[in-house]
């Protein structure tokens, strides 16, 4: 082992979550011991943890995670029992060692192939629009807060996303970081009634509010020790039953749990700019998202 | 014979003071450390689909020259700047202007929704995060009557800017939050964009632009040294010691701040630097110039 892959060997683990249904709290309570690092994303992360077993629908999304993860990587199966710390930090050292990494499941290539239709054989009108590769190109709309013709850009995020619920897929439509349209393709995965436990809401919250040390300490039962946390939050967002995301979020600051009717996310997203949506998704008990709430 | 130690000075400096920032970070701000650098280093590249290559690969160094660069005016020794430029601060002050031109390219490059989504965004919060650090230095200049950061210093042989302009050094704060990509002014790389500009980064790549955004600390924090804390002025300790003693402390206060204040999504951040930020940062100017008459 190299002088850098021993001072490497010391630093945290960076490990990506792919969350079948199941598993999410025990993952999240996981991924803030001091031993592991939750990657922001799988570029961040040297270990792919796929908790649970993941349905057939989320497979192809799953092997899509596993590419992006940068070599050397290792994807460490759990099922919630036996010491997953463990195995992971394992899997790690022999990684640094040496190890040899996972190949890619799916071949380096576009989903689709070329479709782009214009003159010069470009995306839809003109320079613009049109679904090349299989991938819709952004194309002008009238903003929906002053009409103002922007860039619309359609894109599927989850089931894996780290700012969503594990298995919700939302396609949505952006004008900047503005939300046009949602569409609840799949929902969330259901999870044991720990998930809606008010610490790892607010965890979830204080996570999006750029305080990832503070959301480790309250899923591990502390005190968040950071300032601005409610104001942070802006009034009014995404008020359900009378409550907004800064209510809910000082309820589960307070540890009081939560009931809430499952929200219709195509009619309360549209116009949040995106960073809002997430927190005021990240403020709903991930049962209200699952499969029953939102087909009820 | 002095310019060659003063530019030593600046490049030992950066160096070890990006060492000493990526253990501070681990330990005050729960950050990866010195050693996750090293992990990064380690990971392989990954590349997106069409991307802007040359960007790609440019910003960290770009990131880490406008480090450099800056370092290079702040006076080591009072009398000595590696660059002892007459307008020294309006030097700092495009530093810190192109700053938001290299985040946004890091942004761009990848060719990734939230990468992009993660510039514009710093474009949108940094550029006018960096108006009130612009009367902040105007303010410091005030009362050396001179651009000249060895001038500057000179100034507070008296007493020192921070408590001469007691709203200068908060203020400054928030220009360096900004500069460095930390807590409350952390706009390109958010946690609901999966980490935003480096949100398709990996290996020597993701490690470079790490290293850079703890060397721009060590620049600003050296700076806000500079402007605030008389620089290398100081009894018995000779100047530069002075200097990286008041540096490290910036570095650490700054650090542990940027771990405590929650970051609301960037419209109300837009609201909060445009009506009050700003406003203070008047207030800031009006104060300075009436005590520096």
């Amino acid at each position: 082992m190299s002088h850098l892959a021993r001072l490497a060997a010391t630093a945290p683990a960076p490990v990506f979550a792919a969350i079948g249904p199941g598993l999410a709290p025990a993952v999240e309570r996981l991924l803030a011991r001091p031993g592991l690092r939750r990657a922001a994303t799988p570029r961040e992360a040297a270990l792919l943890l796929v908790a649970g077993a993941i349905p057939d629908r989320a497979a192809g999304a799953l092997d899509r995670v596993h590419d992006q993860v940068p070599h050397p990587r290792r994807t460490v199966r759990w099922d919630g029992t036996g010491d997953i710390e463990r195995a992971l930090l394992d899997a790690r050292a022999d990684l640094l060692g040496g190890g040899e990494s996972a190949p890619d499941r799916r071949p380096d290539a576009p989903p689709a192939p070329w479709r782009g239709k214009g003159d010069h054989g470009q995306g839809g009108e003109g320079m613009m629009g049109g679904t090349p590769y299989g991938r819709p190109m952004a194309m002008t709309g009238a903003d929906i807060r002053d009409g103002l013709q922007l860039d619309r850009y359609t894109a599927r995020v989850g089931p894996f996303a780290p700012m969503l619920p594990p298995g919700l897929v939302l396609e949505v439509t952006l004008q900047g970081d503005v939300i046009v349209a949602v569409e609840v393709q799949a929902p969330a995965f259901d999870q044991p009634a720990e998930a809606d436990a008010p610490d790892l809401v607010a965890a979830r919250m204080l996570r999006l509010l750029g305080l990832p040390g503070a959301a480790d300490r309250v899923a591990a039962g502390g005190r968040p020790r950071a300032a601005g946390l409610l104001r942070a939050v802006p009034p009014g967002l995404v008020p359900v039953g009378g409550r907004d995301a800064r209510d809910r979020l000082a309820g589960c600051l307070a540890g009081r749990s939560q009931e809430i009717e499952p929200p219709d996310l195509a009619a309360l997203l549209p116009g949040l700019e995106w960073a809002e949506a997430m927190l005021a998704l990240a403020s709903l008990p991930p049962s209200s998202l699952a499969q029953e709430a939102l087909a009820a | 014979m002095i310019g060659a130690l003063l530019l030593l000075a600046v490049a030992a400096t950066l160096a070890a003071g990006t060492l000493l920032a990526a253990w501070l970070d681990r330990r005050l701000a729960g950050g990866g450390g010195i050693a996750s650098l090293a992990a990064d280093w380690l990971a392989g590249p990954v590349r997106t689909e069409a991307p802007d290559d040359m960007n790609r690969r440019l910003a960290p160094a770009w990131y880490l020259a406008l480090a450099a660069a800056g370092l290079c005016v702040v006076p080591f020794a009072p009398g000595h700047a590696a660059i002892d430029s007459p307008a020294g601060i309006a030097i700092w002050g495009a530093c810190e202007a192109l700053t938001v031109v290299v985040v946004f390219l890091h942004g761009w490059s990848p060719n990734a929704p939230f990468p992009l989504i993660g510039a514009y965004r710093y474009a949108a919060i940094g550029l006018p995060a960096m108006l009130p650090s612009m009367f902040v230095l105007i303010a410091a200049a005030l009362p050396a009557e001179s651009l000249s950061l060895v001038a500057i210093v000179d100034s507070q042989r008296g007493a020192w800017n921070v408590l001469r302009q007691p709203l200068g050094l908060p203020l400054f704060a928030v220009a360096i939050l900004s500069l460095t990509l930390r807590g409350p002014m952390d706009y390109a790389d958010g946690a609901d964009i999966a980490g935003g500009t480096s949100a398709e980064e990996a290996g020597p790549a993701r490690a470079l632009w790490q290293a850079a955004r703890l060397a721009m600390l060590v620049s600003a924090c050296a700076m806000a040294a500079t402007l605030f804390l008389g620089g290398p002025l100081g009894p018995v300790l000779p100047g530069p010691v002075w200097l990286w003693l008041k540096t490290a402390g910036m570095m650490a206060a700054i650090l542990a701040l940027g771990a405590r204040i929650a970051r609301p999504p960037p419209a109300r951040m837009l609201g909060l630097v445009w009506t009050v930020l700003l406003p203070l940062s008047f207030l800031h100017l009006l104060i300075s110039g009436v005590i520096a008459l």
